[in-house]
């Protein structure tokens, strides 16, 4: 009896110890294997923090590290007026603290007060955004519990509108302009997550980082620009806009070695900074986006092309009238001004600007060499800087041209460039006859501190060198004995250079208005540097009117790099015969 | 028949537990040798706690590292956001119209007629120098910047005083010599530049 007992005790702890383990396998199971996924992702929400790092936008700056754009922090305050209003007696309290805030920030309490209390049931309303760090930090110092604050990075351009043209900006959308958007690839930094378990007063658990990484910060872009040059060429730009009351005006600097741009300026432009102040039309770059007729400044190109070819050089004879009927049924060219028939050289014919001078020229090479002289200095082309918006201008093929254009885009009329072509163009005759590539961006600096993005330095022959120096020399008549040499004059300095007056074509026929430029090297000896200053639509219809900001911005170049002066006194070419 | 052998009485077989045999193993002096120590139990067990301990000051350790670590990175984030709106401030200091409009409010002007010195054979020439048709010096306000306009032009005054406060310590010699001399202390001049402090 009493072992039968014992017996029958065993078996039941046994039997109840086995199902109870049935029964905590079952649920092992189902917590383990069955519910897993679904128990861990639930748990992951509530023990874990997901924490986005920004990765920081890169900076553009000047050719000696000016920064003329900046990614900047900035806060925004965000509020929960359901949690806001459950305090007791909340309006009273709430208004108090949102005088201490607007105290710092700025801004009317009431209005505030009376957006909490018109969004009782939010759980989401900015109450401020864009704060700075320092009013950031002093609100956080007043210790409110209903405040919460938001990273905001934002991009700021301390040097306003110098360059803005060219820097672009930013919208909501990302960028909208200029290199902002051309090298965003270079400039936009990635942004990173970080998950990880937190402890109750939100210290990460050590060890349980899921994913650790460092956000990718946006890489430095340097521009060929440098700013304190740009400052000063775009107020002489707008300054002789507006004494000239033209619609717009751009003036570039280029050094001749690199074809590095050193100033590109617009008039009007933007600040980058408050975009709604600007022009519709002011948000690009002028003088990269819209092409006009250059007018005689191609004639320097042109005599170039000649001598080059070897059909004429610095004496080549010719009778030039007033006006002349055109041989081939183009109709009848004439100058801009009055004259009795000039005996000009070829020299003589770019000092006096000859229309019917430079036609007879033209006669003496055939037209499919002409158009190839005119694409190889860049004409009708992409600069490959690839700036936003970017024109290539027209030069259509020889086969295209008129009878009357066959002569006009010799000086300058029936085909279109930019300021940064007819630069480009100028580089070729300034740099022994080759060409090389305009360059804007010189480098993206990555953080690590690669250094991609370098612009290419091959250049192409366009003329012979010996034909680039003769033209220079004939640009040199220009500006010591053309009617505007008083006002070109730079004592101590050789200068080489041809003037422009075109007129606009409107509604297909040409009118009174013009685009009046003065393009032009220095030292002519040593050509150094580049400058095109030019001017749309002005009240005067002579390029004389704008060949004192030439010189202004030449002597400025030359100030601000300490070019030494020319040490040989210029040509003397016979202009007459 | 009479038998003079006498009966074996079978004996019963005795149960061995009943009476057990006392008989004692020795152990041999080799063998009490071999035996395990109670030494080693006790390292064992020992070292056992103390990896345990150790563990435990470890983790502790660890978890102290974390709160420094995180107050530490947000020490970092404070430093690096004050740099950066310092440096904020400093590029738009240092902007050029700022600059230009603040030269101008202290009277300067450009220089009409620069000279640079070639320094490989020392020669000197005259630069062209900067034309300035609008007679401002760059403070006209031509190339416009929105971000300026919270920023207060430096006077001359403001300027004084701060050069004043800034070599007050070795200005007061002099400034004692000249009142022991009799003289009033001479009134600085507006287009003076403040000669930097040499010794």
């Amino acid at each position: 009896m009493k072992a039968r007992s014992t017996r029958a005790r065993v078996s039941f702890v046994v039997l109840t110890i086995a199902v109870l383990t049935a029964v905590f396998m079952v649920r092992l199971v189902d917590l383990q294997i069955v519910q897993a996924e679904a128990l861990n992702a639930e748990a992951d929400t509530k023990r874990t923090l997901t924490r986005v790092t920004h990765g920081t936008r890169g900076d553009i700056v000047d050719t000696r590290g000016a920064v003329l754009a900046d990614s900047v922090e900035r806060f925004d305050i965000v509020i929960s007026p359901r949690v806001t209003l459950l305090r007791k007696d909340a309006s009273v309290v709430v208004l108090e603290d949102l005088k201490k805030i607007t105290e710092i920030i700025g801004g009317d309490p009431n209005q505030m007060l009376t957006m909490i209390l018109e969004n009782p049931e939010s759980d989401f309303e900015y109450l401020a955004k864009s704060i700075t760090l320092e009013q950031y930090q002093a609100v956080d110092d007043l210790d409110i519990s209903w405040l919460y604050y938001e990273l905001n990075p934002e991009r700021t351009y301390p040097n306003g509108e110098i360059a803005g043209n060219l820097v672009g900006f930013i919208g909501t959308d990302g960028p909208q302009a200029g290199v902002e958007l051309t090298a965003d690839e270079c400039l936009a930094g990635t942004d990173v997550e970080a998950s990880y378990a937190r402890g109750e007063d939100g210290v990460a658990l050590p060890g349980s980082a899921v994913e650790t990484l460092s956000p990718d910060d946006g890489g430095t872009i340097a521009l060929s620009i440098d700013r304190d040059l740009q400052f000063y060429v775009q107020q002489r730009m707008a300054q002789t806009a507006e004494s000239l009351g033209a619609t717009w005006a751009t003036g570039v600097v280029m050094r001749v070695s690199d074809a590095h741009l050193l100033a590109v300026s617009d008039w009007p432009t933007v600040d980058p900074n408050n975009v709604n102040l600007a022009d519709r039309g002011a948000l690009g770059s002028r003088a990269f986006s819209t092409p006009y007729e250059p007018g005689s400044t191609v004639k320097a190109l042109t005599a170039a092309s000649l001598i080059d070819a070897g059909v004429a050089n610095q004496r080549t004879q010719v009778v030039s009238p007033y006006a002349l009927e055109l041989a081939n049924g183009g109709g009848i060219i004439s100058d801009s001004f009055y004259h009795e028939d000039q005996r000009l050289t070829l020299a003589g014919a770019l000092v006096e600007s000859s229309n019917t001078a430079i036609a007879q020229y033209t006669d003496l090479l055939d037209a499919a060499s002409r158009h190839d002289y005119l694409a190889k200095f860049g004409l009708g082309q992409a600069t490959g800087i690839g700036f936003n918006g970017e024109s290539s201008g027209t030069l259509y093929d020889a086969a295209d041209w008129d009878a009357r254009t066959n002569y006009a885009v010799q000086f300058g009329q029936g085909l279109s460039t930019t300021s940064i072509q007819m630069a480009s163009a100028y580089q070729a005759l300034g740099n022994g006859g080759v060409r090389l590539p305009p360059v804007l961006v010189e480098s993206c600096t990555r953080p690590d501190g690669t250094v991609t993005d370098i612009p290419s330095t091959e250049g192409t022959r366009v003329i012979s060198e010996a034909a680039a120096e003769q033209t220079l020399q004939m640009m040199e008549m220009v500006y010591s004995s053309s009617g505007s040499a008083p006002n070109l004059a730079i004592p101590g300095y050789r200068v080489a250079v041809k003037s422009g007056t075109a007129q606009v074509a409107e509604n297909g026929s040409y009118g009174g208005n013009v685009v009046i430029s003065y393009a032009g090297l220095a030292p002519a000896d040593d050509p150094e540097y580049i400058v095109i200053a030019t001017a749309g639509i002005p009240d005067s219809i002579y390029s004389g009117a704008i060949a004192s900001t030439f010189r202004d911005i030449m002597a400025q170049t030359l100030t601000t790099y300490r070019v030494t002066p020319s040490s040989t006194s210029g040509p003397d070419l016979p202009l007459r015969w | 028949m009479s038998t003079n052998l006498a009966y074996a009485q079978p004996q019963p077989l005795r149960r061995p537990s009943e009476r057990p045999a006392h008989i004692e193993i020795v152990t041999t002096r080799a063998q009490r040798k071999a035996r395990p120590r109670m030494l080693y139990a006790v390292v064992t067990v020992a070292s056992f706690f103390v990896i345990l301990a150790a563990q435990l000051l470890l983790s502790i350790v660890v978890t102290q590292g974390a709160y420094q670590i995180d107050s530490l990175q947000y020490e970092q984030k404070v430093l690096m956001r004050t740099e950066q709106s310092l440096l904020e401030s400093l590029s738009l200091q240092s902007s050029s119209q700022n600059l230009a409009a603040q030269a101008a409010g202290l009277g300067m002007v450009p220089n009409a007629t620069p000279y640079s010195l070639d320094i490989t054979d020392g020669s000197v020439f005259r630069l062209p120098g900067s034309a300035d048709p609008t007679g401002c010096g760059g403070s006209c306000g031509l190339v416009g910047n929105t971000l300026l306009s919270g920023i207060p032009l430096v006077s001359a005054e403001s300027a004084a005083a701060a050069a004043t406060a800034a070599k007050s310590p070795v200005a007061a010699t002099p400034g004692g010599a000249a009142a022991t001399a009799g003289t009033a202390a001479p009134e600085p001049s507006n287009n003076a530049i403040p000669a930097p402090v040499t010794r």
